[in-house]
């Protein structure tokens, strides 16, 4: 197990987390090896298949960074960030996978130290839980078979209609806690979720 | 590749601007310069941009990163082919007349030459001599050979004279050769340069207080009193302590801080007898993150008042102080001592009289403003004025020109400020120096062509790879050769090399014969960060005739050689397989077309008080057609409502004269009693319709500007309209303009300011209320010397110069009193209508409530926008809980709104002075110039695209996008979703809601990134 080392995608946004580990490399801080980068605009962009895709395809976590609350360049595209990574929490949550393996974090542009250390414990956390279904006692092909059929779903419009309708809700409330927008996605995806994986 | 857009204009007059100060003013007005046509000459006297924005840590009140929104600032400065950036100079002479002058500049050599120089930093690396680290204020060490900062500006090293053992000794010259490059130029010379500009912009920013004045508290005598500068740099990530507020003494956590307001500010002992305006807010931001850094650290300010009167800094100080539960004492410490068993002791009174002591680990001295330290060399080498406390002399009316005419004043030098302000009056100075240029307009200017672009929608992918070494930077690390060996085995890469350095000048003729050489119609460029370096390669992309949309980077520096230098394994690793998914990626890049969408050269002014007037001269002068709509009957607002400013004119006179001007201005078309009733369209192409009496009419515009302003607020306070003896501040200047202002009867006039203002009614300050009592209660002074007077305050915001009339006003005999919000004056009428008014105060230094008979009563209103909602609906722009318009960034954009092509200026973005609206209009004016002196607006190709077929009409895009920049339209009985290109600004997240995924991104495809999804998992299949 000693030689195991995960597999961690990340989805940084330009303005803040992609500037942070830049940052972080102009002040040499080192971190461990272990996450690829795609750069988006804005975590806003975010499809909700994005992560799934990318735990059906071979990672073991997935990472995606933006700004902080209130602070986002395109005004609120991390709370719309927010309602994407709350229907992956709850996919994997219904598919027995470690919430875990999925995190969305924030680092301002400034935060170079703090992208360094979001990394390092998120990369420890994942090789903790081990190669994707280890830890769940889950059989990986079979996994990755129901992740690819997950990604497919969340780009189908029933689940996205629930992502819509949480959206307006989350607008409308005003309220952005993580726990809110959870509950949010869970209840007006429940259906949608249902029919896919019980 | 470049060629002269006009070969010579009609006229003599030069087509640039010399701007001296390459800080956040400097660098903003040479930005707005070439934006509107002009060339520009930045002369600089250290070796990199940025100034002293570039040191601070974060800003006030967002606490945003400093550098991480100035930095793109100075990138695009240095990128810019119009901006000519001379560093280690100065400008030390000008001849001629505006329009037409020269200016002679002294340039000091870098030995290190800035076109060939490649930033790796190898000559630091190796350079033996050291020095104080300036830009880390000496608290850590630098070499001789080095670069001010990391992200300097220009990205070039440069060599300390005095201090090089080469230069001095003819010893040492490692650097010479572990360069490269090839950079190092041991015999560079000193240069005199003549240059023919049409005006001037001085921005050369501040001066510290003296060492010696701050030695009375103990600075230089005691290590833990350190400057506010100095805490500053020990705050920041990249300072000397790596971001940790430590104890210079003993390297330890300070538990007990102590900030020191007005440190050579407000203090005529030091011959400052001015307020600098910027202390009070960065003091509270240094605290909040002192405060950040240790939770349990106990937080003392020291203030004498409490000057947090800019917008939305009231807020912000009352939700630090309560969240970080700082201490706050009304006291000024006269020193600072330190004591036998450690420790910095100080003392001080409070205003009821008693003395304190205490103990503290860390004292931070919040230093003041001065004029710059060459003030005077720089007013006798330029021929301009300076006022007594020498910063540029400017009037009250043209606050932005000096005393000669062709040279303007911004930042600091004008008048101690902040950032906003500052940057304000960059986009000010820079349309007042159009104006006065415009027939010269685009005749100096450059604009890069390109070859036309090669349609490659036919062509199977062919990307070409290229592994940038970055000198050690990434080879040091990063296999670099095994990678590049790496990418030619990837699907559809036709080539693959390394490059010692990619972005070098010599490395883009190759990128671009290899283009051409092996047809390539993709570009994968695996080397530092996209933030910086992608426009350069999309150039060398455009000039090798391929659209600059197919060009992908890989990050395998700042994301992988510099953060995993012991593990060059595992990096070489991840540099592959960034490289293999930037290649998946480049795959499905498409040609996009850059819209150029046309402009009509034309602007619409919402507002005719001072400030909409200012903002339509302004924009007139640079020859622009402007409409006008007021809602009175004539034009001037509410500044004809005072009757004299501070230096005795009367305002009256200048704004007649003002709307004089634009009456007759022949580009100005007025409405009067007309209001805006709707408006449609984008930056360039506004339609907007203006109801009047005389029916509605229709107006095409490219930009708008709101200048709706403000009123006085109406006090239902103190018996107002209740009694003859109870008026407003504007009722008094009213009085003070006639023969007899008072009764001779009068004896005692009492002011109580923020009548309304800081949570009485209005929850924010209004800025100009203190200012305006103490210019009324000298002019009452001043005819009736005998007359009492008595001001009840809660902080005497007298900011800036204004610091002059608070001491005069006290040298005449006002007598100023502090109350407590919590203990608000009480004032009953008397029982005759002749009879006196009684108000009961809290007196500070009796300790009890006494009652003061008085004859009249002042009462210092607050301000209150016009309403702007129907503007904003209609607008769709941002309004603040206060009602004031919500700019796009506080600091850095502080009169554009979010929707581009709108703009706001005056009392309608926030209580201000006279000379801070013209300020501010004439900034607006500036701003707003720039589409219309370009003639068309380019939206960057990363835009949402609706495909209709996919499209279902359910409006989710168009409730989400936070640009309202995607709209739904009926075709036929069907609903569509269609992007405004113009306003959209690429966020995606249309994209990642649309439920039938017929909305995709430029650049940022659902195909691409999918692709680079699978390549990542490609490479662990392998």
């Amino acid at each position: 197990m000693s030689e195991y080392s995960p597999k961690i995608l990340g989805f940084l946004c330009n303005w803040c987390c992609y500037t942070a580990a830049d940052s972080a490399g102009v002040g040499r801080y080192q971190y461990p090896p272990n996450m690829r980068v795609i750069r988006l605009m804005c975590t806003g962009r975010l499809d909700p298949s994005f992560p799934l895709e990318g735990l059906a395809t071979g990672a073991d976590g997935i990472f995606v960074g933006g700004c902080h609350p209130g602070e986002c360049h395109y005004i609120d595209g991390n709370y719309h960030a927010l309602i994407s990574a709350s229907l992956v929490h709850e996919t994997l949550d219904r598919l027995g996978i470690n919430k875990e393996r999925f995190l969305i974090d924030w680092a301002s542009a400034a935060e170079g130290p703090n992208f360094v250390k979001i990394i390092t414990s998120f990369t420890q956390r994942v090789a903790e839980l081990g190669p994707l279904g280890s830890a769940e006692g889950l059989d990986q092909e079979e996994m990755r078979i129901k992740l690819t059929a997950a990604a497919e779903t969340a780009r189908g419009r029933k689940i996205r209609t629930g992502l819509i309708n949480a959206g307006k809700e989350m607008l409308k409330g005003g309220d952005f806690s993580r726990e809110t927008i959870a509950g949010l996605v869970a209840t007006k995806c429940d259906k949608a979720l249902t029919a896919l994986v019980g | 590749m470049n060629e002269h857009a006009q070969t010579a204009s009609a006229t003599d007059i030069s087509g640039a601007v010399m701007v001296v100060g390459g800080g956040v003013a400097g660098v903003q007005t040479s930005l707005d310069l070439t934006e509107l046509g002009y060339k520009v000459y930045l002369v600089e006297k250290s070796g990199a941009i940025g100034g002293v924005m570039a040191r601070l840590d974060k800003t006030f009140p967002t606490n945003d990163c400093s550098l991480c929104i100035l930095a793109p600032k100075l990138v695009e400065v240095g990128r810019d082919p119009n901006i000519e950036i001379l560093t280690l100079a100065k400008l030390e002479g000008l001849s001629g007349e505006p329009g037409k002058f020269t200016a002679r500049v002294r340039k000091q050599p870098r030995y290190i030459d800035e076109e060939i120089c490649t930033g790796c930093g190898q000559c630091t690396l190796y350079c033996l001599k050291q020095i104080g680290n300036d830009f880390n204020e000496n608290l850590e060490i630098n070499h001789v050979a080095h670069i001010d900062y990391a992200q300097a500006v220009p990205t070039s090293y440069h060599i300390d004279a005095k201090a090089c053992l080469r230069l001095n000794y003819d010893t040492c010259g490692l650097c010479a050769v572990v360069c490269q490059a090839g950079a190092i130029r041991f015999d560079d010379k000193e240069v005199t340069l003549e240059i023919p500009v049409g005006a001037v912009i001085l921005a050369p920013g501040f001066g510290r207080v003296s060492d010696e004045v701050m030695s009375k508290y103990g600075l230089g005598r005691f290590q833990d009193v350190i400057t506010a500068f100095e805490h500053e740099r020990l705050m920041c990530a990249s300072g000397p302590t790596g971001g940790e507020i430590l104890r210079i003494s003993d390297k330890k956590h300070p538990k007990k801080i102590a900030f020191m307001q007005c440190i050579g500010s407000r203090d005529e002992t030091c011959s400052n007898n001015y307020c600098s305006s910027v202390c009070c807010m960065y003091a509270i931001k240094q605290a909040t993150l002192a405060r950040e850094h240790d939770p349990d650290c106990e937080i003392t300010l020291f203030f004498i008042d409490v000057r947090t009167h800019g917008k939305g800094f009231d807020a912000a100080r009352e939700r630090a102080t309560s969240a970080n539960n700082f201490r706050i004492i009304y006291a000024r410490p006269p020193q600072v001592e330190d004591v036998f068993d450690g420790g910095l002791l100080m003392t001080w009174a409070t205003e009821d009289g008693r003395h304190h002591y205490e103990k503290f680990d860390l004292v931070v001295l919040s230093q003041g403003l001065e004029a710059p330290d060459d003030a005077q060399s720089i007013a006798q080498a330029i021929g301009i004025d300076l006022n007594e406390y020498l910063f540029a002399q400017t009037d009250n009316y043209t606050p932005l020109a000096t005393s000669r005419p062709g040279v303007y004043v911004i930042g600091a030098f004008q008048g101690p400020k902040d950032i906003p302000d500052s940057v304000t009056q960059a986009a000010g100075a820079a349309a007042l120096c159009a104006a006065q240029l415009a027939p010269a307009r685009s005749s100096e200017t450059i604009k890069a062509s390109f070859p036309e672009e090669r349609d490659i929608s036919q062509e199977e992918p062919r990307v070409g790879v290229f592994v940038c070494h970055c000198g050690i930077n990434i080879g040091g690390v990063v296999n670099v050769p095994r990678v590049a060996e790496y990418a030619k085995t990837l699907p559809n890469v036709a080539y693959a090399s390394e490059n010692l350095y990619s972005c070098s000048q010599d490395a883009q003729k190759v990128l671009v014969e290899t283009i051409h050489e092996h047809k390539l119609n993709r570009l994968v460029v695996a080397a530092c960060t996209p933030r910086t370096h992608e426009p350069l390669f999309q150039a060398t992309m455009r000039e090798a005739g391929l659209n600059r949309s197919l060009f992908e980077m890989a990050n395998i520096r700042d994301q992988c050689s510099w953060v995993h230098i012991h593990e060059p394994e595992a990096a070489t690793d991840k540099a592959k397989d960034a490289v293999r998914m930037a290649v998946a990626k480049a795959c499905h890049l498409t040609s996009l077309t850059e819209q150029q969408l046309p402009v009509t050269p034309s602007a619409l002014v919402v507002g005719g008080g001072l400030a909409g007037i200012t903002a339509a001269l302004a924009i007139a002068d640079q020859g622009f057609a402007v409409t006008m709509v007021e809602r009175g009957k004539t034009l001037g607002g509410k500044a004809l409502l005072l009757s004299a400013d501070r230096y005795g004119n009367d305002p009256r006179q200048a704004v007649q004269k003002l709307v004089n001007t634009t009456n007759k201005h022949p580009k100005i078309t007025i409405h009067t009693e007309a209001e805006v009733a709707a408006v449609s369209g984008y930056v360039g192409n506004f339609t907007t319709t203006v109801e009047g009496k005389k029916g509605s009419k229709i107006i095409n515009h490219g930009i708008i500007v709101l200048a709706t302003g403000g009123r006085p607020y109406e006090p239902k306070q103190y018996h107002y309209q209740e009694s003859a003896k109870v008026l407003t501040q504007l009722d008094l200047e009213k009085r003070l303009a006639t023969n007899l202002p008072l009764p001779k009867s009068t004896r005692q006039v009492v002011m109580i300011q923020c009548v309304g203002s800081r949570g009485d009614d209005l929850s924010y300050c209004s800025r100009v209320c203190c200012g305006q009592a103490l210019k009324n209660g000298i002019r009452l002074k001043e005819c009736r010397p005998d007359l009492q007077i008595m001001v009840l305050y809660r902080d005497m915001r007298a900011y800036g110069f204004l610091e002059d009339d608070y001491r005069k006003a006290r040298q005449l005999g006002i007598i100023f009193n502090r109350y407590h919000v919590d203990n608000k004056p009480e004032v009953t009428l008397g029982k005759g209508k002749s009879s006196p008014l009684h108000v009961k105060y809290y007196d500070i230094l009796l300790g009890e409530t006494v009652e003061l008979a008085t004859d009249m009563l002042v009462l210092s209103v607050g301000i209150v926008p016009e309403d702007p909602t129907s503007l904003a609906k209609m607008l769709k722009v941002p309004v603040t809980a206060e009602k004031f318009f919500l700019e796009a960034h506080v600091k850095l954009q502080p009169v554009d709104l979010p929707v581009d092509g709108t703009f706001v200026c005056g009392l309608a973005h926030s209580p201000k002075s006279m000379d801070e609206t013209i300020a501010q209009a004439q900034a607006a004016a500036g701003r707003a110039c720039q589409p219309l002196a370009k003639g068309f607006v380019t939206p960057v190709p990363i835009v949402s695209q609706v495909d209709p077929e996919l499209c279902i009409g359910c409006a989710a895009c168009e409730t989400f996008c936070p640009y309202k920049a995607i709209r739904i339209y009926k075709e036929g009985k069907k609903r569509k979703a269609r992007t405004i290109t113009a306003s959209c600004k690429g966020c995606g997240v249309c994209a990642a809601r649309c439920p039938t995924m017929a909305i995709d991104m430029g650049r940022f495809t659902m195909d691409g990134i999918m692709a680079q999804i699978h390549a990542f998992g490609a490479g662990i299949a392998n």
